[in-house]
């Protein structure tokens, strides 16, 4: 229910939709600051607002934005006409933003559908005044330490803003995500038992080891990656939620295909990236769209055109290598851990170039790297792997952490400049390069690949 | 030797674990005694400890601690007046003050052992760097936490600040040192920020003729860092 449209909110949604027009007017970005002057004006801003009529909403920490991009293409080329906020950021002033073009200048939706990427730390400052029709909870990591803190905060968070009308689609084999919104309606997505799965965690990080009801030490039926799997508690009720409603009951990597089971129906689905987070994601992608009844067919059409933006993966054979690069974003060990295991894991032999430092932070003085230790840099102590380059800002630290893995000296680089440091590449036995980067790294992973290629073209 | 970790299941934010992979780094050979929830800990009955550690922890994991805690709080005192080697990291040292008020003004009763208490703000997170001084040596770190600690630790504190903020914003004395119990907010993981502070710690710990894994990279890291945080701190004055 909305509340009450009043004449600040009018004054402040002209002002607002004026300030975006001049924005592209002066073609600069409109994707934040339009929202942001509509929350300064009039706090009450998106409460006013009148908002679409279904909307599907991403959180969770590792996976909303890929998730989203997947829907919105899906939807698009389905041709669905909808809002989103694939341009614009994902805390209050970047959806508030999203609902102010997506309105008439009387504050009325101009479309029915809204997909929003919504940050889980957020919640507080959106869910008061949007109730998502379907709210995707990915996953639940830790993440920023400086920002988010540790899971328990976002599960509080979360569990007190999330409407109680929103219908929620979490991801079940993730025991702490699963237990979001306990009374809330539940779609649960799943993916059956891996042959790669283990019965003991590898990573350093599990961010649930206890049982939160009775203090006793978690089980697992079996453990995919940090505190994903089949988790139970041996002497209560709690555990991952049993009988998901959409299961992949099979993995065909050959193939690149997977098979998605549902109550009645078992359907396979083209894999766009064989990562298994981006299996997750698709899953999630999948169990939303169905419910707006999209069929198979639509959506894997759709599949098959998708790739996942450059930003976050990309790669290139370029004359006898392939060269990939990587998300690994800095700051999240999680994200970090699943691309150093992702590169380990790929055949054939490989070196790494590692520029990990949130450059960001560094241009506000330095940058807080506790993360490291939370991270799994270990998986890079691997046969596979020839040689480790690690540069940026704070390479030293990044080189430590790398010893304190086991790596052997002889195999790393570590070097401050990004070029110079590239430029040590031995291209000697190797077939593959991965470039992990951080989200605030676009730019120099550019240059270094650009680099890559003229050490090749040298060779 | 013998190293005990205090409830690595729940104490292990921030990086924190990072200081134990340390010092199994620099000491090889010392058994290192993991102490889960449901134990009784080794500090109760073992009287050869070289250290006791516990890192960070979230905010119900306190409370959980707290209550584990609570009937060794004699045993505690006990081994901090005898000079037992302690350290606790972010805001494990909570649970061993008077209590931590939330803030709906609710307490949560600690152990009572050092006459401190913690305000928790749980929407506003600080973040800062650190630079002080313990004894003689330079230390460098992080902070990242909701709580401010409150209390006289003129007598009992673990290092001047140069840089940053002591146990509050308004306090420039980091940290509680009673006899050889150090207590600290600084992340980083310290250890591996402080490689001066990690050598004195281990000759607290009765370490002889302590060598650091790693030395000459920490040594280059901290250099780096504490360059930088020099600036940092010249450009705050």
């Amino acid at each position: 229910m909305n509340q009450k449209k009043t004449l600040r909110f009018y004054i402040t949604l002209w002002l607002a939709k004026l300030s975006s027009i001049a924005l592209k007017i002066l073609r600069r970005n409109a994707t934040y600051f339009p929202g942001k002057i509509a929350l300064t004006l009039c706090p009450e801003f998106m409460g006013m607002l009148d908002k679409p009529k279904t909307i599907i909403g991403v959180t969770g920490t590792n996976g909303k934005t890929t998730t989203c991009n997947m829907i919105n293409n899906i939807l698009e080329q389905n041709g669905f006409d909808f809002i989103n906020n694939k341009y614009g950021s994902n805390i209050d002033g970047g959806i508030a933003t999203t609902l102010i073009q997506g309105a008439n200048f009387l504050g009325k939706s101009k479309k029915d559908l809204a997909v929003l990427e919504i940050d889980e730390r957020s919640a507080n400052k959106i869910f008061p005044y949007i109730t998502p029709t379907y709210l995707i909870c990915t996953n639940l990591f830790r993440d920023s330490l400086m920002r988010n803190a540790h899971t328990e905060f976002i599960s509080d968070i979360l569990n007190k803003y999330i409407p109680k009308e929103t219908i929620m689609i979490e991801n079940a084999d993730d025991i702490i995500c699963s237990h979001i919104a306990e009374n809330n309606k539940k779609i649960y997505f799943s993916i059956d038992k891996l042959e790669t799965d283990t019965q003991n965690c590898e990573n350093i990080t599990r961010d649930i080891r206890v049982c939160p009801k009775c203090l006793s030490k978690l089980k697992y039926e079996y453990v995919r990656y940090h505190h994903i799997g089949k988790a139970y508690c041996p002497n209560c009720d709690y555990k991952c939620p049993e009988n998901p409603d959409y299961r992949i009951t099979n993995i065909d990597l050959k193939n690149m295909q997977i098979k998605v089971k549902s109550k009645n129906e078992e359907e396979t689905y083209d894999i766009v990236n064989d990562n298994i987070i981006n299996i997750y994601n698709m899953l999630a992608v999948i169990t939303v769209l169905k419910q707006l009844k999209l069929t198979a067919k639509q959506i894997n059409d759709s599949f098959a055109k998708i790739k996942i933006v450059e930003t976050r993966y990309s790669e290139e054979n370029y004359k006898n290598y392939k060269i990939v690069t990587q998300l690994a974003k800095g700051m999240n060990p999680i994200a970090c851990s699943i691309a150093f295991n992702y590169t380990r894991k790929e055949p054939g032999n490989k070196a790494v170039i590692m520029i990990l430092d949130d450059l960001h932070e560094e241009a506000n003085g330095s940058e807080n790297t506790a993360w490291h230790y939370d991270a799994d840099y270990e998986f890079l102590n691997d046969e596979s792997i020839k040689q480790i380059i690690v540069a940026g800002p704070r390479y030293m630290d990044s080189y430590i952490r790398l010893l304190m893995a086991d790596i052997n000296p002889e195999k790393m680089v570590h070097e401050k400049d990004l070029l110079q440091a590239t430029s040590k590449l031995k291209l000697d036995g190797i077939e593959k390069i991965f470039i992990l980067h951080d989200l605030y790294s676009i730019e120099e992973t550019k240059q270094i690949k650009q680099k890559v290629k003229e050490l090749i073209n040298e060779k | 030797m013998k190293i005990e970790i205090l409830y690595p299941e729940f104490c292990n934010l921030n990086g924190d674990m990072g200081n134990v992979k340390y010092l199994k780094k620099c000491l090889p050979e010392a058994e290192f005694i993991e102490t889960a929830i449901e134990e009784e800990p080794a500090f109760c009955t073992q009287n050869d400890l070289s250290l006791i550690y516990m890192g960070t922890l979230s905010e119900r994991s306190q409370e959980i601690v707290i209550k584990k805690l609570m009937p060794y709080k004699e045993r505690i005192e006990e081994l901090i007046n005898m000079g037992q080697v302690f350290l606790f990291t972010g805001n494990s040292v909570e649970v061993l003050g008077e209590y931590i008020v939330n803030e709906d003004k609710s307490k949560i009763e600690g152990l009572g052992i050092f006459n401190i208490h913690a305000k928790r703000d749980m929407l506003h997170r600080h973040n800062s760097f650190f630079l002080g001084k313990y004894e003689d040596i330079e230390l460098i770190g992080f902070k990242s936490q909701f709580t401010m600690l409150y209390g006289d630790n003129l007598q009992e504190h673990f290092a001047t600040v140069e840089m940053g903020i002591g146990i509050n914003k308004e306090s420039k004395l980091e940290g509680i040192k009673k006899k050889n119990f150090i207590g600290t907010y600084i992340i980083g993981p310290i250890l591996i920020l402080n490689p001066k502070f990690t050598l004195k710690l281990l000759e607290l710990m009765g370490v002889k003729e302590p060598k650091l894994a790693f030395e000459k990279e920490l040594e280059e890291a901290y250099e780096i860092r504490y360059k930088k945080f020099k600036e940092l701190s010249a450009k705050e004055k």
